[in-house]
């Protein structure tokens, strides 16, 4: 199995937060997205974002991403700030989103080529790096097909692969295994425990509780734009009931009584139908 | 000021100047972009299939019109005046296929891939402007065999063939330019589809494309007059049969030059637009 991060002075990994997001605030026309969110992730950690549907937690991702913009309030990545230093952040963090970025007219190889040469990485580094991850992931043998032949687990893990290419310090996930089947989602999740254990700071948002559950180092919860719990799965369990509650339940006790999920978000990304955050909770798969 | 981080997981590629990203980048979006067309050669049936069938129907029907005196002179004579708007026409209708790839991607989730990697923000645009280019270019070569086998003479031969080729391509790439803004700015891949050929029909027949401008309708004259397709049309005579050159050549470069930095500079920042 080739390597999958080559994680560089790790020993300062918690120096200085991977995200630092201080007051922000986002709104799209009269939908209000984000308001004042705080949030810290620390360097070598795995943080869940969870919430309803129209929670933001997209539009978070996004502007974490450099993707949006923030209307007030600052967010950090590794201590550069991602409007005013949008190239630095840009080249330390991996984004894997809701929908495959790929080119589906050309094969996963040279779908990898492409992404890691426009990152920087010269050829020779951009082949070796698209060759380690392949392997790693699994795709060697459909490297040179075109993408629309492949699955929808073989594209999320190519898109992993893609998001790789250039070693990032951060990878953000935007819900990575919706949609995917239990095999799949399986294969997805031990590659990301190994990214995992090789200390690669990680940011996912996930509809199935059971993943933050059992992966999250830190799980936040964000609802209507606000984040209204923080801490370890245990402590968010604690919080809820304590013994035998399950994640689910400490997140449907702490957003009860909203009355109106999905219905916000809108100009975010946020995407997806009906209230999957408490129907998607099935067990991971091992 | 540019704070530094105390602590920075520093990337693991060489930062280059930017003028050397930008030209890097843009290549290899270029690249891409002929690499997909090599892979789905159907793709290059609009582009360089059509304009050949459009020439030959063109010179065929309206050649024999101009035999029975509805377009003046002899139809040797209206066909070394036709091919020129035709090879016009056909650029102008091919170019706002920028505009619809630029949208596509824009449509899909590959753009935010490139928004979120630290390559040069204009490179998307400029490589595509560079790969349809190339298209552009092989069009009008193409359209140039057929037109010389239907009997289209170009004086000084494989210079003027080759000044002709490269007045088309920038013609084709200024409309290309506005295609591409017009596209992001409507935002939606169907309405662009249907909205988008509009303004290219209009340009090629609102202009000398066809006819002389003194022999349209009254209204279109005006329009006709300062239309880019004219100054190109009246270009390509010029370098086929003789004429003056430097006053519609110096108002086509203006053209082509004002498309690709005005709606270029607007498409940049609108592809770039973090929402």
């Amino acid at each position: 199995m080739g390597d999958l991060t080559a994680p560089r002075d790790a020993s300062q990994a918690a120096a200085v937060p991977a995200i630092q997001v201080s007051a922000v605030r986002k709104a799209f026309g009269q939908v209000t997205a984000l308001t004042d969110v705080d949030l810290t992730v620390s360097a070598g950690t795995l943080t869940a974002l969870l919430g309803p549907n129209g929670a933001g937690k997209t539009t978070l991702v996004r502007i974490i991403a450099t993707l949006a913009r923030p209307d007030a309030g600052q967010v950090r990545v590794f201590g550069y700030d991602v409007v005013r230093q949008a190239g630095q952040v840009r080249a330390r963090i991996g984004l894997t989103g809701q929908y495959a970025g790929l080119e589906e007219a050309l094969s996963g190889h040279d779908n990898l080529m492409l992404i890691g040469r426009l990152a920087g990485l010269s050829r020779g580094r951009a082949a070796s790096r698209a060759a380690e991850l392949t392997a790693a992931l699994g795709l060697t043998d459909a490297a040179e097909r075109m993408v629309r032949t492949y699955s929808g687990g073989m594209r999320r893990r190519l898109d992993l692969a893609a998001s790789l290419m250039h070693h990032p310090g951060l990878l953000v996930l935007d819900e990575p295994t919706t949609g995917l089947d239990p095999g799949s989602r399986r294969q997805l999740w031990a590659v990301l425990a190994r990214l995992r254990s090789a200390g690669t700071t990680m940011l996912l948002t996930t509809q199935y509780l059971e993943e933050a559950d059992r992966f999250a180092d830190i799980v936040h919860v964000l609802h209507h734009g606000k984040v209204i719990a923080s801490g370890t799965p245990g402590q968010l369990k604690s919080r809820a009931g304590g013994e035998g509650t399950s994640l689910d339940d400490a997140f449907l006790a702490l957003t009860r009584g909203s009355g109106d999920r999905g219905s916000g978000d809108r100009g975010s990304g946020d995407r997806g139908s009906g209230d999957k955050a408490s129907q998607n909770t099935g067990a991971v798969p091992s | 000021m540019t704070t530094v981080p105390a602590h920075d997981p520093a990337p693991v590629h060489y930062p280059a100047p930017a003028h050397y990203r930008a030209a890097r980048d843009s290549a290899l979006i270029a690249g891409r972009n002929l690499r997909v067309l090599r892979k789905n050669p159907g793709r290059m049936i609009y582009p360089l299939v059509q304009p050949l069938v459009l020439l030959v129907m063109f010179v065929s029907v309206f050649g024999n019109l101009a035999i029975a005196g509805h377009a003046g002179g002899s139809s040797g004579t209206y066909r070394q005046f036709l091919i020129p708007g035709i090879i016009i026409e056909n650029a102008a209708l091919t170019a706002p296929t920028t505009g619809l790839a630029l949208l596509r991607d824009a449509s899909s989730g590959l753009a935010d891939r490139f928004r979120s990697l630290p390559m040069a923000r204009a490179a998307v645009l400029a490589g595509r402007l560079a790969s349809d280019a190339i298209v552009f270019a092989v069009q009008a070569v193409l359209l140039l065999a057929v037109a010389t086998l239907l009997g289209f003479h170009v004086r000084h031969d494989l210079a003027g063939l080759a000044a002709i080729t490269a007045v088309t391509t920038a013609f084709a790439a200024g409309v290309a330019v506005l295609s591409a803004w017009l596209a992001l700015l409507i935002n939606d891949p169907e309405t662009a589809e249907r909205v988008l050929f509009f303004p290219a029909i209009a340009l090629a027949f609102i202009s000398s494309a066809f006819a002389p401008v003194a022999d349209l309708a009254g209204w279109m004259q005006p329009v006709a007059r300062v239309n880019p397709v004219t100054a190109a049309a009246a270009v390509i005579r010029s370098v086929a049969s003789g004429g003056p050159l430097t006053a519609p050549l110096l108002e086509l470069g203006c053209w082509t030059a004002a498309l690709i930095l005005i709606p270029g500079t607007l498409a940049v920042r609108r592809w770039n637009a973090a929402r």
